[in-house]
């Protein structure tokens, strides 16, 4: 798998800016921008998997993550505003925090050792699979161009093979809904309701 | 950022001295490996962001951020299961290239969940204790 032409750069641009957004949620001094430069992690995600046909995933992502993990993250910030962080003197970091880079650094490292060996095996069988960037979709008949299958092969899925863990997260949903209405109300909304 | 510099550059350069034999260009172009090496760079910085910050609510950003590092490798491993199919098939090695985006949803149903129920607890412990920094809660009882 190689990406050529305008998308190695695409790939390039994504990942430096996914990788920079990254390290500005985690030092940030106000939650604000933390959570604003989490967001632009997430659409560069979401880009990059676009990038690698997903579309559905992508949708998906920018949807439900950035559109709902994240807005409730910034409303929580909003009700939990500390004002105090915006001094320079407030600490950001706990004790731990070069034991934590010196561990991150170690784990890089690692990785690099981890995966030489492994690097040979990723290298394309044969010239013809190395050379096909190719889309696996169908054209479709109303002169829209090139539809990808992703979508509907991924809800096919969803829908056969992966029907029981479907139905268990909806269930999941529905077991977070209840769990964080009751973490969330007040004293004095259930002294209302007794 | 400077492990992070140190840790991409550590990386970068046996993939750029490996392809010595092809042309100057060929080599930057990203295969598998650069989007597994995004991913864990991804994941670094999470792990490194929930083990020092103060602030509750960043330590769940973090979180989130080891969550997207881990959909980004699935996606790449489907991508590369979809384009080498049938030469892998002919290696023996069959998977569904549709586990990656399936197992995917199923990810960011979860990490949803876990953020709607981890931050209402950030909201009534904020409720009772006043502040949202780990090392000041550090009593179990008043």
């Amino acid at each position: 798998m190689q990406l050529q032409g305008w998308e190695a750069i695409l790939f390039y641009v994504l990942a430096i800016g996914t990788l920079f957004m990254g390290v500005y949620v985690v030092t940030a001094r106000l939650a604000v921008h933390s959570a604003l430069c989490l967001i632009s992690t997430l659409v560069n995600v979401a880009l990059l998997f676009i990038l690698l046909r997903a579309e559905f995933v992508a949708g998906v992502q920018i949807l439900v993550y950035v559109g709902g993990v994240m807005v409730l993250f910034l409303f929580v910030i909003m009700l939990v505003q500390t004002r105090a962080e915006e001094e320079d003197r407030v600490k950001l970091y706990t004790g731990q925090m070069w034991p934590a880079v010196i561990v991150a650094f170690l784990l890089a490292i690692s990785f690099f050792f981890a995966m030489q060996p492994a690097q040979l095996a990723f290298r394309p069988a044969d010239a013809q699979a190395a050379q096909s960037s190719a889309d696996i979709g169908q054209r479709s008949e109303s002169g829209a161009g090139f539809v990808s299958s992703d979508t509907q092969n991924v809800g096919e899925a969803l829908y056969t093979k992966a029907a029981l863990p479907f139905e268990i997260a909806s269930l999941l949903l529905l077991v977070a809904i209840v769990g964080a209405v009751l973490l969330a109300r007040g004293t004095k909304q259930e002294k209302l309701y007794e | 950022m400077i492990s992070l510099a140190i840790g991409a550059l550590a990386y970068v350069t046996p993939l750029l001295l490996q392809a010595q034999n092809q042309p100057f260009a060929k080599r930057f172009e990203p295969t598998l490996v650069h989007f597994l090496m995004l991913s864990f760079l991804l994941f670094v910085v999470g792990v490194a962001g929930v083990l020092s910050r103060r602030n509750i609510i960043i330590i769940f950003m973090s979180i989130e951020l080891i969550l997207n590092a881990v959909n980004l490798n699935l996606i790449a491993f489907s991508r590369y299961l979809q384009i080498n199919a049938d030469a892998l098939t002919r290696k023996g090695l069959v998977i569904d290239p549709l586990a990656g985006p399936v197992f995917t949803i199923f990810i960011i149903v979860v990490a949803a969940a876990e953020a709607a129920v981890g931050l209402g607890i950030v909201i009534s412990l904020f409720r009772n204790r006043e502040t949202v920094a780990i090392d000041e809660i550090d009593l179990l009882k008043w």
